[in-house]
């Protein structure tokens, strides 16, 4: 294996990903503001169900792309022992990290709309609000095809271009730190379950947010118990991601300030405000309690935005801040 | 009588679940308070993590576990309320929180006197989970009240071991164990709880469950 031709194997696949993604992103920017138009337009209604199709379409063909670009890094970006000569590992990059996160987010939200039933008319037009408001925010704020994985590619330059120095600690030290980035970061199965199941969270929840809406608009109960059934699917994953997430946590940052960091506070309150919000609602016969877990709905959803912003704001283990 | 005796024990039931959300508000204001801080203190305070960042953990620990101990009192006391009397609870109660207390003081340590106290709950729970099932009689009982009851004991029995696995197990060769079976219990619960009438043998329309608000 030459690793002198491994930058330029990358650099073709960044290349294309751009010269494809940069009109995509373009075209998401534009889809976005067409749904948020015709999700606040009485007189386009009957646009909506094709419009939500349009952009879950627009969405589909983008991360088909990225797909194909994370499986030309798994090809090309190798981790070379130094003794041996031989490839000690491939790094497989997730599709849910760095520039991608939002555009995960945007996608779990729009197919969840295609395929929502239940009130589906009712919902589409905060469904679509929302599927807008995180497409474009994916599009301009996380950028994933103008400018793809920056930490990862500066992470794997640095690391070829000690390996190329011949510096035998330098070598070594690269080697090693390429390795542990694999082991507990890129490749652990951990990071292949553990964001994933929170974005299906995350994107269930903006659902459950919008029915809340309704609720509260419509006063009709109909509208809670389907709020109710996407926050129970939800919170079944989130739980299950936060879980995972602490033996990850353990292996991975042995000795760093994890425990009560920022971003761990941010997710347990989440947790426990829709804990609270799921035990809330078996006491909706009371009088005036639907205004409390109106409130609880509300709150919990608010704490879900904070906590995916306190990962860029609050430095950390678990920050990019 | 019957239906004194059914008002005080919803009154009973709503006052455990506002104790509840009144724990689980305290637990969210003290993550959302450390959150502020730990933001200011890593944004003022030079070299805080290597200074300070022991000494704010333990404060949190400290302040959490009290919570967290009133926490699962809440839960057994709401859990088996109809396999247990009221008074046998609350007597229960207060004794492992009494030997909680006095494994605190004796060692010095919150984290082994939270773990005795949890111990003690988790075999409660595990009575709990196993009179709710030894109550069924045939298939029959796949009812969604059934699975419903059983669920949450799971799910509080699997709250309660991974508390243990947080107060005590962090650095041990069994915390991956038990921390799998927490997990399993935790989702497994959470699920048959939710989703108790699709695991029922005897379906009912989901809309049947619906809650009639008076708005």
């Amino acid at each position: 294996m030459n690793i002198a031709e491994i930058p330029n194997q990358i650099q073709s696949a960044v290349s294309l990903v751009r010269m494809l993604g940069a009109p995509l992103e373009a075209l998401l920017v534009l889809a976005s503001l067409v749904v948020a138009v015709i999700a606040i337009v009485p007189a386009l209604t009957g646009w909506r169900r094709g419009a939500l199709l349009g952009i879950t379409g627009l969405l589909v063909a983008g991360e088909a792309l990225l797909v194909w670009f994370h499986w030309s890094l798994n090809r090309a970006a190798v981790v070379i022992d130094p003794s041996t000569g031989e490839v000690a590992a491939r790094v497989a990059v997730p599709l849910w990290i760095e520039s991608e996160k939002l555009y995960v987010w945007a996608l779990l939200v729009a197919v969840m709309g295609v395929f929502a039933r239940r009130q589906r008319d009712e919902l589409l037009p905060g469904i679509m609000l929302t599927v807008s408001v995180l497409a474009a925010s994916a599009a301009v704020l996380g950028k994933p095809f103008t400018e793809p994985l920056p930490q990862f590619l500066a992470q794997y330059d640095q690391y070829v271009q000690a390996t190329l120095s011949g510096v035998p600690q330098a070598v070594v030290g690269a080697y090693e730190g390429m390795l542990n980035g694999v082991r507990f970061f890129y490749n652990t199965p951990y990071m292949w379950v553990h964001p994933p199941l929170l974005f299906f969270a995350y994107a269930t929840f903006a659902i459950s947010f919008v029915a809340t809406l309704e609720m509260i608009r419509y006063r009709h109960s109909s509208f809670e118990t389907t709020a109710y059934r996407w926050a129970r699917l939800g919170y079944l994953a989130l739980t299950i991601g936060m879980l995972l997430g602490f033996p990850w946590a353990l292996a991975a940052w042995r000795g760093e300030s994890w425990w009560w960091s920022g971003k761990v506070n941010m997710s347990i309150m989440m947790w426990l405000l829709y804990t609270a919000f799921l035990h809330a609602r078996l006491y909706l016969r009371r009088k005036g309690m639907w205004k409390w877990v109106a409130a609880l709905g509300i709150l919990s959803f608010v704490v879900l935005v904070l906590t995916y912003v306190a990962t860029y704001v609050v430095p950390g283990a678990h920050s990019y801040a | 009588m019957v239906e004194l005796e059914d008002i005080r024990q919803r009154t009973w039931d709503f006052g455990l679940t506002i104790a509840t959300v009144v724990l689980l508000a305290g637990l969210g204001l003290q993550s959302f308070a450390g959150t502020i801080y730990v933001w200011w203190a890593q944004t003022t305070i030079p070299g805080w993590e290597q200074s300070s960042y022991g000494a704010y953990v333990e404060a949190m620990n400290a302040i959490a576990a009290p919570m967290l101990v009133g926490l699962v009192v809440v839960m057994g006391l709401c859990v088996p309320k109809r396999l247990l009397s009221r008074r046998l609870l609350l007597w229960a109660s207060l004794a492992m929180v009494a030997l909680g207390g006095v494994a605190y003081l004796a060692s010095g340590e919150i984290a082994v006197g939270v773990a005795i106290y949890l111990g003690f709950a988790a075999l409660i729970q595990i009575a709990v989970v196993a009179l709710t099932l030894a109550g069924t009689r045939g298939p029959s009982y796949l009812t969604e009240g059934r699975l419903v009851k059983t669920g949450s004991g799971l799910l509080h029995l699997g709250f309660i071991v991974f508390g243990i696995v947080v107060a005590v197990l962090q650095n041990s060769v069994a915390m991956l164990p038990v921390f799998a079976a927490a997990a399993v219990l935790m989702a497994g619960g959470t699920a048959m709880s939710f989703y108790a009438n699709r695991l029922s043998w005897r379906r009912h329309p989901e809309s049947r469950h619906e809650h009639p608000i008076d708005f």
